[in-house]
Order: structure tokens, then C-alpha cells, then sequence
């Protein structure tokens, strides 16, 4: 397993779109630098703001785009066959791939997270440690897309699957409005309106940003939580995926 | 090398023995239909021997060899490779596979793609390097061993696909179309690679349909049309003697000399000339070459080919299945 996800680290790392994300996730918080100075008094909150987005989207883009990529084109391209033919379990490629992907995100964070620590440092001479809180659940948040990627592409076409994922995370990310349908349309029954709210990924749990970038306390036991929910929602997604992974048929 | 054999399997049992395997493919969705494409094979394979599985595109080789790597699952019936069930980890080991087309990382060299195979082996940083350094060697790659995949050629990926399959040191090697995609010299350097693996005691099953190369490397055959196995066995028991025909090798006696003698077919090389005559005619013949003062150095049945046998065996191709 430690194999496979070497193996995908190093695929993901020459990729060079990768690159180009990371270079344009660095640029916006250089656009955040530059509107700073446009602005009176408001320049340390505005870099928080677009390089704690910034750093949200582009590593979505990155999860969503490599996590379906690395399963699906290796079905395609049949590179898996000669692996899956030596004393390599699916559960092992499979898990393999997840910890690669996750520790090719885990660089990238910490990079776009560097490049926003260097630019607050340069222009306030000063950087707030609680920014770690955000980018920390922001990381959470890319795993838990990066499984529901996987999911996707262990049991359908690389295309279905762009358009689940990216419609599944769209969906958890307004997961409110979902809650709100009680008021909006009566008719729903209650239950399903929970069954729906409780089933789909709450990315907003993850959106610390605003309460970073405001300067309002983060409380380590949220940290907790939503770890616990991240640990619990992945096992689920990868357990899910790897069964259907297990009985894939590979014509 | 970590080889998960406590258990290993008696050297008694063959290396690869199949039982009434049998696989069908859905098509369609509204109105499903299941295309039979193994239809209970059986056959198995003694260790140390090369043994070819022969049969037109389509005719289920490919399929046999995805059952056996666990890349489909049989509708019915089981096998046993070097002693151990299908699903055992062990024997995978012990064993390499060439997949027909391969394609690997192109943002690898091919010493990383080896590296890589090397550690799904459990194979140690020393040990790899020097499997990969021969290996290199042996597939005449070594000058572009630090050269992506991606600028490789067809014929060179087929030759990292079969230096993959060795990484292991393998007892049992399975080469789906080894040949498939390489020019005179690749094809030349696989054949002696698999003479070589049989000369270490390996086992070597592969698959093809290009007969010249069964007939010159197999010890037995599998011919596979249809799902269906035709026959299984070696060559000289699969292959008739044609008996009604005969080939004369004669010296000392010119072309010309020979009008008026009933022969069927001549072919000269150098100073020796080999004639196809009938069987009921032989006397008549060898008395009018050694009145022309010729020499008749040999007499022998005719063996039919492995492509006349196909030919005759099959009447062309199968439904769904064609010859290249």
C-alpha cells in the first residue's frame, strides 16, 4: 500500500496541471496583496479572505479532477492489470491511491498555506496562528471530496463521475438550503428533508474562514467534531467504494 | 524477498490446472443478453513445460488469462495455479504476467515502472537494483532505462511489459501476445527469452495467434475456439503424419533429369533437392533417381503444419472471432 501511494504522490506531483493550480492558488493571494493596498485598514482581512477561498477552490479543483482521474484512467488505460496481478489486493491499490492523493493535497495545502503565512508576514509583519484552524478543516473538507471522487469512479464512467462528485460536493456545500425546504415546500415529508440533511456531506462544517479571518475564536473541541465527522463520512464513502471496487469486473 | 508461502503447495501438482471454467459477458440493458465466452474449460499445465494457447481474436485467450489474475470472475468452476486456489496470494509470487497492449505510467522511466514492480514484491532497494539492471539487459532497453515511457515505442513497451513480468524471478510466467507489436528482432529476442525460461526450469504459458510461434516453442498446445477447447496436447500428437505423401531429400541429380518422374512438388537447397511424391509412387521414383545416378538421402511422411491443422480444424474463424 505504502508502494501504490508513493506511486500516486509521485504521479500527481507530474501532473502539471497540479502545478498550475498551485502557481494560480499563490497568484490570488498575490491579486489579495494588491487590493490590500487598495483598501485603508482592511488589507490583512481581504489577503485572509481570497487566500483562504482561493486555497479552498483550487484544492477542490485539484481533488475533484485527480480523484476521479486516478482510479477511472487506470480502468481505462488498463495500468492496472499488471499491478492487480501481483500480490496486490484491491483493498491495498485502492487505500494506496486514497493516502497518495491525500498526502499529494497535504503538500498542497501547506504550500498555498506558506505562500498566505509569507504574504501576511511581508505586509502586517505579522501572521495569525489561527489561520491553521481554516486551513486545517479546509484540508478536511478536499479529503472528504477526494472520497466521494473515488466512490464515483469505482463504479462508473469517468465523466458520471466528474458530474456526481461535482454535484454531490455543490450539494453538501448548500446542505442549508436542503434544512430549509421544510419552510419553502410544506409538502415534503419531515423525514425526508432529515434523511437528506443528515445523509449529505456538510461542507459548510468545514467553512471556518469567516471565523478566522474576523478574528472569532475557534474552539478546539469544533476541531474535534468535525474531524470525528470527516473520520466517520470517509470510512463510509471508501467502505462503499471498495466494495464496489472488489467485485469490478476488468473487461 | 517476503514470499507468503508457508504453505507452499506440493512440486507434485501442476503448475496451472483449470476445471470446467466458464464465463459469459451481459450485453445490452434494456433486454440484457449473456454472450457465452469460456464454455467450461479444462485443461492443465505440468511444470517446466511451455505451453502455447492458441486461437483466433475473440476466441476467449485473453479472458482466461484475466479469470486466472482475478481481473474477471468465473460464472462457474475453479482452478489451482503452483498448487494454490485461485484467490490464494501466494502463488502470485511465484508467478508474472504479461497483459496483451500493456500500458504503463508514461511519467515513468522504465527502471521507475521496474522499481515499482520490484516493490509490490516486497523486494528490497538491493535487490531490485540488480533484478533491474539484468532485466534491462535482457530486453535490450538498457540504453533507455532513465527515458520516459512515454517516448517509447510500441515494441519497446512490449518489452517492458515482459521485464515486468520477470521482476519476481517467476516460476510461472503467463505472456498474453508477447510478439504482438514487435518488429523481426523483438520477436527474435522474446523467442530466445522463453527458450531461456524453460532451460531454468520455469513454466511459460502464453497466448498467440501467430502458429509459427507455438510451433517452434511449444512442448504443448491448447486450441481454443469459440470459448470451447478444440484440443489439447503436443504438437506431434495434434499434428497428423500424412501418410498418402512423402518427402524425398535426393543429391547429385539436376532438375532436368528429372522430367518424366512423378513428382508433385520440388523445392532446390543448394546442392539438395527435397520432392513431394505420392506415397504409391516412391518406388517408381527411387528407381528413376538412382538410374539418373542420384543419391536419395532421406524419406519421410509429410507433417501437417499447425496452420494447415487450424485451417482444417476450425474452417476459418468462428463467429466473432477473426484471424489476423
Amino acid at each position: 500500500m505504502v508502494a501504490v501511494a508513493a506511486n500516486t504522490f509521485r504521479e500527481t506531483v507530474r501532473e502539471r496541471v497540479l502545478y498550475n493550480l498551485v502557481f494560480f492558488a499563490i497568484l490570488m493571494t498575490l491579486c489579495g496583496l494588491l487590493l490590500g493596498q487598495l483598501s485603508i485598514r482592511q488589507d490583512e482581512k481581504i489577503i485572509k479572505d481570497i487566500g483562504l477561498a482561493a486555497m479552498e477552490l483550487f484544492g477542490h479543483v485539484i481533488a475533484i479532477f485527480i480523484g476521479i482521474a486516478l482510479v477511472s484512467k487506470e480502468i481505462e488505460r488498463k495500468s492496472l492489470y499488471p499491478l492487480l496481478a501481483k500480490p496486490l489486493s484491491r483493498e491495498e491499490l485502492f487505500l494506496g491511491k486514497f493516502a497518495g492523493l491525500g498526502f499529494t493535497l497535504l503538500v498542497n495545502v501547506g504550500a498555498m498555506a506558506a505562500g498566505l503565512f509569507a504574504t501576511l508576514l511581508v505586509t502586517r509583519g505579522e501572521a495569525d496562528p489561527a489561520l491553521l484552524k481554516a486551513v486545517f478543516a479546509i484540508y478536511l473538507s478536499l479529503l472528504l471530496v477526494v472520497a466521494i471522487a473515488m466512490l464515483f469512479s469505482a463504479v462508473t464512467s469517468t465523466a458520471l463521475a466528474a458530474v456526481c462528485t461535482v454535484c454531490l460536493v455543490l450539494a453538501g456545500r448548500f446542505s442549508d438550503v436542503v434544512r430549509n425546504m421544510k419552510q419553502v415546500a410544506p409538502g415534503v415529508p419531515d423525514r425526508l428533508v432529515d434523511f437528506l440533511y443528515f445523509a449529505l456531506p456538510n461542507f459548510r462544517n468545514f467553512d471556518l474562514k469567516d471565523k478566522v479571518t474576523y478574528g472569532e475564536f475557534v474552539p478546539w473541541h469544533v476541531l474535534g467534531w468535525i474531524t470525528l465527522y470527516n473520520v466517520v463520512y470517509i470510512t463510509v464513502l471508501l467502505g462503499i467504494g471498495l466494495a464496489c471496487f472488489r467485485r469490478k469486473e476488468f473487461q | 524477498m517476503p514470499q507468503a508461502t508457508a504453505t507452499d503447495a506440493p512440486l507434485a501438482a501442476p503448475a496451472v490446472d483449470v476445471r470446467d471454467i466458464a464465463k459469459s459477458f451481459r450485453t445490452g440493458h434494456l433486454r440484457p443478453v449473456y454472450r457465452p465466452a469460456l464454455r467450461g474449460l479444462s485443461f492443465s499445465i505440468a511444470r517446466g513445460e511451455i505451453f502455447g494457447y492458441l486461437g483466433p481474436n475473440g476466441s476467449g485467450k485473453t479472458t482466461t488469462l484475466k479469470i486466472l489474475f482475478g481481473l474477471l470472475f468465473p460464472d462457474r468452476g475453479s482452478a489451482t495455479i503452483l498448487g494454490h486456489p485461485l484467490g490464494s496470494r501466494a502463488w502470485r509470487y511465484k508467478a508474472g504476467y504479461q497483459p496483451e497492449h500493456p500500458y504503463f505510467y508514461d511519467y515513468l522511466t522504465a527502471t521507475e515502472y521496474l522499481d515499482y514492480a520490484g516493490r509490490l514484491f516486497g523486494m528490497g532497494t538491493t535487490e531490485r537494483k540488480g533484478r533491474i539492471a539484468d532485466l534491462l539487459r535482457l530486453v535490450n532497453l538498457e540504453p533507455v532505462a532513465d527515458v520516459p515511457l512515454r517516448r517509447f515505442s510500441k515494441g519497446m513497451i512490449q518489452r517492458v511489459g515482459l521485464a515486468q513480468a520477470l521482476i519476481n524471478d517467476p516460476e510461472l510466467v503467463f505472456l498474453d501476445e508477447p510478439m504482438s507489436g514487435l518488429d523481426p528482432l523483438g520477436r527474435r529476442l522474446v523467442r530466445r527469452i522463453i527458450m531461456d525460461l524453460k532451460a531454468a526450469g520455469k513454466t511459460v504459458l502464453f497466448s498467440t495467434h501467430i502458429l509459427s510461434d507455438a510451433e517452434s516453442l511449444c512442448d504443448r498446445v491448447a486450441l481454443l475456439r469459440g470459448g470451447e477447447l478444440l484440443k489439447v496436447g503436443a504438437l506431434d500428437q495434434i499434428l497428423t503424419l500424412d501418410v498418402s505423401h512423402l518427402e524425398v531429400l535426393v543429391s547429385g541429380i539436376s532438375e532436368a533429369a528429372l522430367t518424366g518422374i512423378p513428382i508433385r512438388h520440388r523445392v532446390r537447397v543448394g546442392e539438395r533437392l527435397t520432392l513431394e511424391v505420392d506415397e504409391g509412387r516412391l518406388g517408381e521414383v527411387i528407381r528413376a533417381i538412382e538410374a539418373q545416378s542420384g543419391r536419395v538421402l532421406s524419406v519421410h511422411p509429410i507433417r501437417q503444419s499447425l496452420e494447415e491443422f487450424f485451417v482444417k480444424e476450425m474452417g476459418g474463424a468462428g463467429r466473432g472471432e477473426a484471424w489476423d
